[in-house]
């Protein structure tokens, strides 16, 4: 017997056959981790998208996206209004600059991100409870002067961090700007209304016609709120210093939007409207003169041509669609008539500078032009009205003067808005005295608790380049637009323009985004891994982990990342995590053995089930 | 189990080797069946298709599209925890060699029909058993039987020593060609429930099975080779009383008992010994008692059971005589003996005897013929005159051409 | 005893729930049958494809290995990286094995000695075994109509071996069987065996499909299809080999998109119920050859001529799918339109100083 006698020593047993058992999910092939076959690390390093970095308050704009593309609104409600108190509102009146840093605009046209948020907005606003929660009290109560966007904004964000809320509007109304600059065929009045309602819904309190400096003192203030947030705005409009402008028949462009928003308009134009500005407030003008009986109506601009104008595209264009013509280059010079306006006098006219950021040049050499109208609506700007601020918080340019943190000083006094934003070179547009609001309210609670304040940051990592992602798996699809009623009957009513998306379009334009530089949970890079060493933990999320004692470094998932998430780091970088050469080829001595055992037991153990 | 004779039908039916061997994989309800033409074994696949086609055994009967298909499928087949049935001959027998080491090595218990045929060339029908014997070290069970009653035994008990978990073997059941294969004769058929009592269904430990994965077959690296090489050795000597054991249950169930190695016929005074296997045992029965008559001290010893190989039951057992003879039927070119396989085998079982017979080999029965009466007195002449001489003329003599 | 009817599994054919970003997230199980720790090259091809056909088939599958890299490489050391049943058979016994797997468990099932639904009995054939030593077995298997699937993963050579041609290695690629010289300046002369279309042809009852490692939902599904299809089925999937083609490892699943779009692995169904072929898939863009072998250094020593060969090679593909070709693609099969490949030189001089 040849066999007699012989022995496996211990260190070489081998399972019966070499039969080996089954290797588990969780660990692997723990016999033989390959992670030292790596000299690059793949990482998830989420960027910030345009998008996102684009907006004035910094929604997570992939995120909602993201969840809108997967029908999960709720959640994407909810990501929206972490940033955002009213998407239904922004949703509609947005200038959208998330669209205009859009990468998909470079490649083919921008997503409708603006669509999807009123979407979003639309669906907050049905639902019986919000899903906005107000905070834990903490017992310090916070003045908001101003019911405008930044207001609205500081005091939602405040309310979920727990303040006892109070917000001191001077109009009869709530809504400031958003009520009163902005006409109801954009903004109908009710999802407006809706959108205070949550406000009180969180416990906030609102009291109207209780304007500062008149009904509130600056010392009252102070006296009677751990802290006030300024949000005033700009509430007078600007003129354009011609001669006879206080003529009958020339009316400012924010009371004449303001009044018939509050309903209080005794104003009854004629049939001949002259428009001057080029900004949305202008538009809106233009378009709201039609929808006030107005035959003819014509936009005057310094502006040279229609891409100078500080306004909104597709809002221009919607205008012309309606009939309004334009006149670029042109400054009013006199308002002529007797008593009431006739005609207005005309010289060409350009900007000394920079476009809308210069003083404007005149060119009076020509002779003027005449252009005859019947009223004349004059929408160049507004300013503020400071008379009851500490002349020590007032800039030159007539604005709150606020520290870096949007802080007066070292008061307990914040500003946000257009107030502090005049002439700052941000554009004085709904979303960014949102933002503005939000970041103020954070500092705000952070001053009351004595931490250290932030001020705005500044993106660091913007994904812009197309190169940075896979493109191939973007196939080029056109933009889903939203329908519109038609021009020749709309501009007789105060019926909404612009119509809402379906659920089905809105789930169609956000499958658009290209989610740049950020994990949407793709599965791409899960799919593609040769070893599979991408483990992920549950089908919704994006929470994919880099199995690093196998991972060998191929980087087919960073290639194949569409996002451009993924990145490859040097493995010198790491101290952690790094798989060393001794446990690399893992077969020392004896651990067959392990397997002799397994195969042994596999009859007792608990079969799998399927 | 019911085994009181009274409750046992069994019965007697004349058939010839090939379907006595389809008679026992239809008793051990095989799973899958692998088959491709090749005479003499194709009968064997001939009587199970249809069997199969009359519905009287249920079984996957594959057509395979070769002879590596079909070892190949009942490795596969095995593997997951089927009892199957293939069988071949010749060079069909070699055009499967690759998977003999895969099955044993994997512990596969394949069953394999073999009815011998010459090698190509020349092309040959007649038995010779050089198809099987080339396949004799790859980890395979192996044994002669010498008629169809003894094939159909064989098989049941080779099913059940392969299948035995301490094993875990294939086994090659052969037969000659022609000699066992094609000669009809009373097979008696047992009652199923015997059959039942005797081969408990199969169950190899790890089975390709989803519910408990396995893996078959990975590579190793070379340390690793020794030790599973080892272990197969053990399995191969190990199943020797296992063998034993089971010829002994045999016996105790069907009645009929064969002992596991060698079959001895007229050996109590014998100076000079046949030595052979297979189906040659019948004629030189027969030579025998002719010669018998005659007062030659003539005996036969027949190996029914060359892998494992019985090495000290050979050695004791030949010891007893004066010379062997040993009947090839085999081609060994170039051997030790310049002729067949068995010779050496023998021979070096014989090496550590004190008291070692003369040995010689002759080949005979080659490409399929008959030995006849006349070749069995030349042989025991040339076996005589050695042992008068106490010496060998030659190692190998060529049997019909030499004087 | 009765016969117990065999249960079989329906696989969910795999939706594409974005089509704007072309996004997967497909509804697959959590468990992986083919776990890491393995010991495939980084960006392995075939191991792509070995992880995206089990998670496709799921835990209730038994898996054939072949003689191939995929046996070689990932059962090494006795430690394997199958979380389902996996047993290697022999290079040639691709077919026949897994028949043996599939008879065994539909007997055993039938005959209630196993109490469960059928497997899902996968083999995993290199492109040595597929085409060239386990042809007639893989054949008879399809033939037989087991209910198994037959997957040629194929990396257009032997690879484990270090790289030597088979006959699905491509005109002009370079192997260590078919180096380029000056009397051969092309390597390998021959044109592939459309092993798949053979396949097609000669076994119509089975559901038959080419795929590509770059087209991964395609992948899965015609994996299902294949599992679904009562019968035998066949696959061809394009599995780059970075070794052995020589490129980048980021690139594995890029060249399995352009291998498609410059024509050289046409994507098709044959439909078992229609007997026809299915053409519809169609890459994002169609391109010339250069493109795909420029990125290989297996090509590196290629001249116009052949790039031109090979163009007219790809452009007779699209032809034989009903592909109008466009003029780029008619006119780059003009060796007056291509230029050599760089290396071409180096190549030559290389070959010289042997």
């Amino acid at each position: 017997m040849s066999t007699k006698g012989t022995r496996i020593p211990e260190w070489l047993t081998v399972p019966f056959a070499g039969i080996t058992p089954a290797p588990t999910q969780e660990k692997g092939q723990d016999l033989f981790p390959t992670g030292n076959w790596r000299s690059i690390r793949p990482v998830y390093r989420d960027k910030l998208p345009p998008c996102n970095n684009a907006c004035g308050t910094n929604e997570k704009i992939q995120g909602y996206l993201d969840l809108v593309k997967r029908g999960k609104y709720l959640d994407a409600y909810a990501l929206i209004k972490e940033d955002m108190p009213f998407p239904s509102v922004t949703g509609r009146v947005c200038y959208h600059p998330c669209e205009t840093a859009c990468n998909r605009g470079q490649y083919d046209e921008a997503i409708s991100i603006r669509a999807v948020e009123r979407f979003l907005g639309d669906l907050g606003q049905a639902l019986q409870r919000d899903v906005v929660k107000p905070g834990k009290p903490n017992g310090k109560k916070v003045a908001v002067v101003g019911s405008g966007p930044a207001g609205h904004s500081a005091a939602y964000q405040l309310a979920r961090l727990g303040y006892k809320v109070t917000i001191l509007e001077k109009s009869p109304k709530a809504g400031g700007l958003n009520r009163g600059g902005i006409p109801d065929w954009v903004l109908p009045q009710d999802v407006l209304d809706r959108e205070i309602e949550r406000l009180i819904e969180l416990g906030i309190a609102i009291k109207t016609n209780t304007e500062v400096g008149k009904d509130v003192s600056w010392d009252s203030l102070k006296k009677d709120y751990d802290a006030v947030v300024l949000a005033v705005g700009l509430t007078e409009p600007n003129s354009v210093r011609a001669e006879g402008e206080n003529k009958q028949g020339v009316i400012y462009g924010l009371p004449f939007l303001r009044d018939i928003g509050m309903g209080t308009s005794k104003v009854k134009l004629g049939a001949r409207v002259a428009v001057i500005g080029g900004g949305n407030t202008a538009i809106d003008c233009a378009r709201e003169a039609l929808r006030q009986g107005a035959v003819e109506v014509t936009m005057i601009t310094v502006e040279g041509n229609p891409k100078e104008m500080p306004c909104v595209p597709e809002d221009l264009h919607d205008m012309l669609e309606e009939g309004v013509e334009l006149i670029h280059g042109k400054a009013v010079t006199a308002v002529l008539g007797n008593g009431r306006v006739e005609a207005l006098e005309l010289h060409p006219a350009k900007f000394s500078g920079a476009i809308n950021a210069s003083p404007i040049t005149i060119n009076k050499d020509v002779a003027a032009e005449k252009f005859a109208v019947d009223n004349v609506i004059i929408a160049v700007g507004q300013h503020a009205s400071l008379a009851w601020l500490p002349a020590e918080f007032k800039t030159e340019r007539g604005s709150i003067k606020i520290d870096r943190f949007g802080r007066l000083g070292d008061t307990n006094f914040f500003a946000a808005g257009d107030i502090v934003q005049l002439g700052s070179g941000q554009p004085l547009m709904v979303v960014n005295a949102v933002g503005d609001g939000k970041r103020v309210a954070f500092n705000l609670d952070k001053a009351l608790r004595g931490e250290a304040l932030e001020p705005r940051k500044i993106a660091i990592d913007v994904i812009v380049d197309l190169n940075r992602m896979n493109m191939t798996y973007f196939p080029h699809f056109p933009r889903v637009k939203q329908d519109m009623l038609n021009p020749t009957s709309r501009k007789k009513t105060q019926d909404e323009v612009i119509l809402a998306f379906t659920e089905e379009q809105a789930v169609e334009e956000a499958g658009r985004c290209f989610s740049c530089g950020t994990c949407n949970a793709c599965d791409n890079c899960y799919l593609v891994c040769p070893e599979p060493c991408i483990a992920r933990s549950d089908r919704s999320n994006g929470l994919y982990k880099i199995l690093v004692d196998y991972c060998k470094g191929c980087r087919v998932c960073i290639e194949e990342c569409p996002t451009g998430c993924l990145e490859g780091v040097p493995e010198l970088d790491f101290d952690a995590g790094v798989v060393r050469m001794d446990t690399a080829f893992a077969i020392s001595p004896g651990l067959h053995g392990r397997q002799a055992q397994e195969l042994a037991n596999l009859a007792s153990r608990p079969a799998k089930e399927l | 189990m019911a085994t009181a004779m009274e409750t046992i039908k069994k019965k007697t039916v004349r058939i010839n080797g090939c379907v006595a061997s389809a008679q026992a994989a239809k008793y051990a309800d095989v799973d899958v069946i692998a088959a491709y033409p090749i005479r003499p074994y194709t009968a064997t696949m001939m009587a199970l298709a249809q069997m199969v086609a009359n519905g009287e055994l249920d079984a996957e009967y594959i057509v395979a599209d070769s002879e590596h298909s079909q070892l190949s499928i009942a490795h596969g087949a095995s593997s997951s925890g089927a009892r199957v049935f293939t069988g071949s001959s010749g060079v069909g027998v070699q055009f499967a060699y690759e998977l003999y080491s895969p099955i044993s090595g994997s512990r596969m218990p394949v069953q394999m029909m073999i009815a011998d045929r010459t090698l190509d060339p020349p092309g040959d029908f007649g038995s010779e058993h050089t198809d099987a014997l080339s396949t004799r070290d790859m980890g395979w069970l192996m044994g002669w039987s010498c008629d169809a009653q003894e094939a159909f035994d064989n098989h049941l008990m080779a099913f059940r020593i392969g299948e035995d978990r301490r094993v875990l073997l294939p086994q090659m059941v052969c037969q000659d060609g022609f000699f066992v294969s094609h000669i009809t004769t009373d097979v008696e058929l047992p009652d199923p429930g015997q059959v039942k009592e005797f081969l408990p269904p199969y169950k190899h430990p790890y089975p390709l099975d989803p519910r408990r994965p396995v893996s078959h077959g990975p590579q190793i690296m070379p340390e690793q080779g020794p030790p599973l090489q080892l272990e197969r050795a053990r399995a191969m000597e190990g199943c020797m009383p296992v063998i034993e054991e089971i010829h002994e249950e045999f016996a105790r169930i069907f009645g009929r008992r064969y002992d596991a190695w060698l079959e001895e016929y007229k050996t109590d005074d014998a100076e000079i010994v046949f030595f052979l296997q297979g189906g040659h045992a019948v004629t030189a029965r027969f030579a025998i008692n002719h010669m018998r008559e005659k007062g030659m001290k003539v005996g036969m010893v027949r190996l029914r059971t060359i892998r494992p190989y019985p090495t000290e039951r050979v050695c004791e057992t030949l010891s007893r005589f004066k010379v062997v003879g040993v009947i090839e039927t085999n081609m060994g070119l170039g051997s030790v003996s310049s002729g067949g396989s068995l010779y050496a085998e023998a021979a070096a079982a014989l090496y550590e005897s004190p008291k070692r017979p003369l040995i010689m080999s002759f080949m005979a029965g080659m490409g399929g013929e008959a030995i006849v009466l006349k070749e069995f007195y030349w042989m025991a002449q040339k076996m005589i005159d050695a042992q008068k001489r106490g010496k060998i003329e030659k190692r190998t003599h060529w049997v019909g051409f030499e004087e | 005893m009765p016969a117990i009817e065999v249960q079989r599994q329906t696989l969910p054919i795999l939706g594409n729930p974005n089509q704007g970003a072309r996004f997967y997230n497909p509804d697959l199980p959590a468990s992986e049958p083919f776990v890491p720790g393995h010991r495939t090259c980084a960006g392995c091809g075939p191991s792509i494809q070995y992880r995206m056909t089990s998670k496709a088939s799921g835990d209730n599958t038994i898996l054939v290995g072949p003689t191939g890299c995929m046996y070689v490489a990932n059962s090494s050391y006795l430690c394997t990286p199958y979380n389902v049943p996996w047993a290697h058979t022999q290079i040639g016994s691709a077919g026949s094995f897994t028949a043996g797997v599939a008879a065994a468990y539909e007997a055993m099932i039938r005959k209630g000695k196993y109490k469960g639904t059928f497997p899902n009995v996968i083999c995993e054939a290199g492109d040595g075994s597929a085409s060239d030593i386990g042809l007639a077995s893989i054949s008879g298997a399809l033939y037989r109509n087991h209910d198994c699937l037959i997957i040629c993963y194929d990396n257009e050579q032997y690879a484990n071996t270090g790289i030597q041609a088979s006959s699905r290695t491509p005109y002009g690629g370079m192997t260590t069987f078919s180096p380029p010289g000056p009397k051969v300046p092309e390597a390998k002369t021959l044109y592939p065996k459309d092993l798949a279309r053979m396949m097609a042809a000669g076994h119509p009852h089975c559901y038959v499909a080419t795929a590509s490692v770059g087209y991964p939902i395609d992948l899965m599904n015609k994996v299902r299809k294949g599992l679904n299809h009562k019968g035998a089925a066949y696959l061809m999937i394009y599995t780059p080999c970075q070794k052995g083609f020589v490129y980048e490892t980021p690139r594995s699943i890029d060249l399995g998109r352009l291998v498609v779009e410059c024509g050289l692995y046409p994507m098709w169904e044959w439909n078992p119920e229609k007997r026809e072929y299915d053409y519809s898939f169609r890459p994002q863009t169609m391109r010339p050859v250069a493109e795909y072998l420029k990125l290989q250094g297996r090509f590196g020593h290629l001249h116009a001529e052949h790039i031109a060969n090979l163009q007219k090679f790809a452009n007779q593909q699209w032809q034989m799918m009903g592909v109008q070709l466009p003029e780029a693609l008619i006119k780059s099969a003009d060796p007056k339109n291509q230029v050599n490949m760089a290396a071409s030189a180096e190549a030559e001089a290389v070959a010289q100083t042997l």
